[in-house]
């Protein structure tokens, strides 16, 4: 039985290898290329959230200071749970750094990106950049639970959920620290050669 | 790197230029000047034999060990 599933797996592993050799990673026209179209798009529609949600934070400090402004009007929207006020541009703050974080990590992987495209993954300014992705992967789940506490005990919102901690994020900034330095042993064999006469 | 090239030495000595070098042994200018300047990270023993062959020398009269502590700028570019 055990002797069947290693042979399967076997099979099942050349099978995809032979697919994954078959797909082109890098170079113009490759995988690389495609994703680095998606990031873009996915980078302005980010930039456009950002300045959308900065334009609202700046709405609820205004009611904030001057609650009049919406006394008498039928307000039904509310942010992470709380009607428009200084507690809900609080939170949407929250949101915001979360957003400006996100741009900065697509930002830094779209260069990844554009330097795969050009054939070169093992560009040293990769190294820093997976090293900058990493750190905002951190900071970004940092951000979350101070603002899931914040909600939690600061502002008292009783619907707030428990603060999850979720080790998925974490796993994930491993990977991308491991990776840094993967590139930045590329990186040096690529000097190295570069530099071999 | 404590390794020294003392290729400008023997080109002077056999009143070679660089580029004549590079032609005889069929490495481009620019990596002989990596070579020369003592920027070269590594050395092929191929390119190791041309340069002999050419120059009609040995190899420990190309290269010069001084002692010093050894340096690697280019794990310092990445190390920022």
């Amino acid at each position: 039985m055990f002797a069947f599933l290693a042979v399967m797996v076997r099979k099942a592993n050349s099978y995809l290898g032979r697919g994954f050799g078959m797909i082109r990673a890098l170079g113009p026209g490759s995988v690389s290329s495609f994703l680095k179209v998606i990031l873009d798009v996915f980078y302005v529609v980010m930039w456009i959230a950002a300045a959308g949600l900065g334009l609202v934070i700046l709405g609820l400090l205004l009611i904030s200071f001057d609650p009049a402004l919406v006394t008498g009007a039928d307000v039904r929207f509310d942010i992470f749970g709380h009607p428009p006020g200084a507690p809900a541009a609080l939170m949407a703050s929250g949101g915001e750094l979360y957003l400006v974080g996100l741009i900065v990590i697509v930002q830094r992987l779209r260069k990844v990106f554009a330097s795969m495209t050009a054939g070169d993954p093992f560009h040293p300014d990769n190294v820093r950049r997976l090293r900058v992705v990493g750190l905002v992967l951190a900071l970004l789940e940092i951000d979350r639970y101070a603002f899931a506490a914040l909600d939690r005990y600061a502002l008292h919102d009783p619907r707030a959920g428990t603060m999850m901690v979720s080790l998925t994020p974490w796993f994930a900034v491993l990977v991308v620290v491991v990776l840094a330095e993967v590139f930045r042993e590329g990186a040096r064999l690529r000097r190295d050669a570069e530099l071999t006469i | 790197m404590p390794i020294r090239v003392r290729l400008d030495r023997i080109l002077l000595e056999r009143r070679m230029s660089l580029t004549e070098l590079a032609d005889r042994v069929g490495v481009t200018i620019a990596n002989l000047s990596i070579l020369k300047t003592g920027k070269a990270r590594a050395v092929r023993f191929s390119t190791l034999d041309a340069l002999c062959r050419e120059l009609g020398c040995q190899p420990g009269e190309l290269l010069e060990f001084e002692p010093g502590p050894p340096d690697d700028p280019e794990l310092d570019s990445l190390e920022e």
